[in-house]
């Protein structure tokens, strides 16, 4: 659910964690990746403006799009950037990421232009000096937002970017960071790299998948018509005990923003490899205990060496105290009798129909003598 | 495991008379190996007794779950127990600080109760002829019990290992991150391994390697895959042939899978660990004690060493719980009792199919 996203970055990190690092991934199928990071992005700020979180800061790299677009967004949220931009900085890869053009028009103040998009440590170094220009340095923690991995992806190695991911999530002044991917501009290794790295993955999909993605075919047209308004989101939170949270809501796209619905019909609940499973054969020590207090239908056997009777369903118990005149040689003393009824709660108990009164109790022979084989 | 005792069996090693004098912490196995302890008991007891010197001992890592470094600190913080030389390898900044994670030793056994050792069936007369087999594993199981205190500790999650530990002995950290190929990393293996070598006499003193997150994207030999496969192999030989245990873990889902494949043919023995998923349903209707295990490891190959006969075990996969949240065991996985009201099981109640949804199940 995207308010526990929200949550977990606005909480941080604990001491000696690593930061929690959140991977927004969408597709072409469904591509509302912008709208919720800009979704996340506000309500972030805003937490961090209210003070919510221990986070005093926010440092946004914007590679996609330019500052002033993200200027604009909080505007419209009713965040008033001029008052606070001691909370935010942006620095800015997107109007002269290689460094080509002479002389940039600075702005605002809030906006520093970075040049050199190829050098990752170079860009770890200024998003940390820019943090703490922010929010001093020591202790105090300011959080981190990516526009895009796509377009640092586009210009350093997988292992480079890595690093500065992961640097930044062990840098003990970072409290929450959180990026963008468009998992079809990149090979499956790179996305796994990047799941690796996060400790919650939000990915977007289209509520229905298109049959063999042929776009042309007219049937298909509404479906693609609903897939660009409506879409499924689903979150997997790696949580500190070892557990893997998965979460599903809906998304819709609206004049005025994104939304988030609880999930209609019943999703897809995660298979994950069931294991082969056996059977406990193994007792525990009560199933023990009542395993040895079972009294076996043989009748010749008694506690004592005398023979015991058994419940057999003609008789109750409370009657064959009184009824001794019966064609059975079984003699029971009472003491035996009063104690079986009341032990009989922890005994278990074995019910026995004779076929007949006529039968012989349970004699020595073997059965399989009269066998004549 | 002296010259008096009757063959097993028409095939057997003929052993010296006097057992190699072994030091702390080492034991012997079968077929002439000797074994260390993993530090987790029911991970000795399923691989036979534990990992044998000599081995590599490979883990595959689960993305979305940290388990592994469970088992790392455990068979590291078994080590330092035991005065072993112990070499770390890790893509973070500062590897040191990891040792202050370890566990130590827990106090006494009396207060964890376990179960009925299962293999303890004196009622019961087992009236056939494989039962002279049986002496060789009643032996080791016998003398495991006895010793435990000195082969193979319980450790405490929640206390960390003292500082003397540590300190005291040849403890030798190693970050792999910034290094851009495997040579430093080789190089401190084998500085590492060249001081226990392998003789026929005795064997004071075993090492440990372990080496968490191998190809993690970090680091700046992760693309290199040959590289990262002839290193592995490299580190296979020379453990071969000095008295040591090396432990590797790595993320399969960051590799390709040709690659993949390969590095787990060169495992010796093979785990992999993987994560559970939280609150889900389906599972905690078909296992027992669903709420309290954090993830499952499953055993693929178990070391051969000196011998052609495969380990069979009885079950592969084994849940991993944290028992007072402090001692770390393995159990067997257990199927939940079946409902009977449900009413779906037709007689049988030996599959799983009481639940009316049919998942991915593995039989």
């Amino acid at each position: 659910m995207a308010k526990s996203i929200c949550i977990a970055l606005r909480e941080g990190a604990l001491e000696g964690e690593l930061a929690p690092a959140l991977t927004i991934k969408d597709s072409i199928a469904s591509p509302f990746g912008l709208q919720v990071f800009d979704h996340v992005l506000s309500q972030l700020f805003s937490s961090i403006l209210a003070g919510k979180s221990p986070s005093q800061g926010l440092i946004l790299v914007s590679f996609s799009r330019s500052p002033s677009f993200y200027l604009e967004l909080l505007k419209n949220k009713g965040i008033n950037v001029a008052s606070s931009d001691k909370r935010i900085h942006i620095l800015d890869c997107y109007n002269d990421p290689l460094g080509w053009k002479d002389q940039i028009v600075e702005i605002s103040s809030t906006v520093t232009v970075f040049r050199e998009v190829k050098h990752m440590d170079k860009l770890f170094n200024s998003i940390i000096e820019l943090g703490r220009g922010l929010v001093g340095g020591g202790k105090i923690r300011f959080s981190i937002a990516i526009d895009s991995v796509d377009e640092m992806l586009r210009r350093a190695s997988v292992s480079s970017v890595a690093r500065l991911l992961s640097n930044l999530r062990s840098h003990e002044q970072i409290s929450s960071i959180f990026w963008l991917l468009h998992s079809d501009l990149h090979k499956a290794r790179v996305t796994a790299v990047l799941e690796y790295l996060s400790s919650m993955v939000a990915s977007l999909e289209p509520s229905h998948q298109l049959a063999n993605g042929q776009r042309g075919d007219l049937e298909n047209f509404a479906l693609i018509k609903h897939n660009s308004k409506k879409g499924k989101f689903h979150v997997r939170f790696k949580k500190r005990n070892g557990r893997v949270h998965v979460m599903s809501e809906e998304v819709h796209m609206e004049q005025s923003g994104i939304n988030f619905t609880p999930l209609t019909s019943e999703g897809a609940i995660n298979q994950g490899l069931v294991p082969k499973v056996q059977f406990n054969l193994q007792l525990s020590e009560k199933e023990r205990i009542d395993k040895a207090n079972v009294v076996l239908p043989f009748e010749h056997q008694g506690d004592n060496g005398k023979p015991l009777q058994i419940y057999d369903g003609r008789r109750s118990l409370v009657d064959s105290k009184h009824e001794r005149a019966v064609a059975v040689e079984n003699v029971q003393t009472k003491e035996e009798s009063e104690s079986e009824s009341e032990s009989d709660m922890q005994r278990g108990e074995i019910i026995y129909y004779r076929d007949s009164d006529d039968e012989m109790p349970d004699s020595d022979e073997d059965p399989d003598d009269d066998l004549d084989i | 495991m002296a010259a008096a005792k009757t063959r097993a069996s028409s095939f057997s090693r003929h052993l010296s008379t006097a057992a190699p004098s072994l030091g702390p912490g080492l034991k012997c196995g079968p077929n002439g190996t000797v074994l260390l302890s993993s530090g987790i008991p029911d991970l000795d007891k399923i691989l036979g007794g534990g990992f044998p010197l000599g081995s590599l001992v490979m883990v595959m890592e689960d993305a979305e779950a940290p388990h592994h470094m469970l088992l790392l600190r455990n068979f590291m913080a078994q080590g330092l127990v035991h005065s072993q030389p112990l070499l770390y390898a890790s893509p973070a900044r500062d590897p040191r600080g990891f040792l202050g994670t370890l566990p130590s030793p827990a106090a006494s056994k009396d207060d964890k109760s376990r179960g009925p050792e299962p293999d303890q069936e004196k009622g019961l007369r087992i009236a056939w002829q494989y039962k002279k087999y049986f002496g060789e594993n009643q032996l080791n199981f016998d003398g495991q019990r006895d010793g435990k205190h000195e082969y193979s500790n319980e450790f405490n999650l929640r206390n960390p290992l003292e500082r003397h530990f540590i300190n005291g002995q040849r403890v030798d950290c190693v970050s792999i991150q910034d290094s851009p190929d495997l040579s430093i990393l080789q190089d401190r293996c084998t500085t590492f391994l060249s001081q226990l070598p392998r003789n026929d006499g005795s064997i004071s003193c075993a090492g440990r390697i372990a080496i968490q997150s191998f190809c993690s994207p970090q680091c700046v030999y992760s693309n290199m895959e040959w590289e990262m496969l002839s290193f592995i192999r490299s580190l296979k030989n020379m453990v071969r042939s000095s008295n040591s245990v090396a432990i590797i873990t790595f993320p399969p889902s960051l590799l390709s899978p040709s690659f993949c494949k390969r590095w787990q043919h060169m495992a010796d023995t093979l785990l992999s660990v993987k994560a559970i998923q939280d609150d889900d349903k389906e599972l905690a209707q078909l296992l027992t004690g669903y709420q309290d295990m954090i993830g499952f490891l499953n055993v693929h190959k178990v070391a051969r060493i000196n011998t052609q006969v495969p380990l069979i075990l009885e079950a592969t996969t084994f849940s991993i719980k944290l028992q007072k949240r402090r001692y770390l065991v393995l159990e067997c996985l257990n199927q939940a009792p079946v409902d009977g009201s449900s009413g779906n099981s037709d007689g049988t109640s030996g599959s799983c199919s009481s639940s009316s949804k049919t998942g991915n199940l593995d039989f």
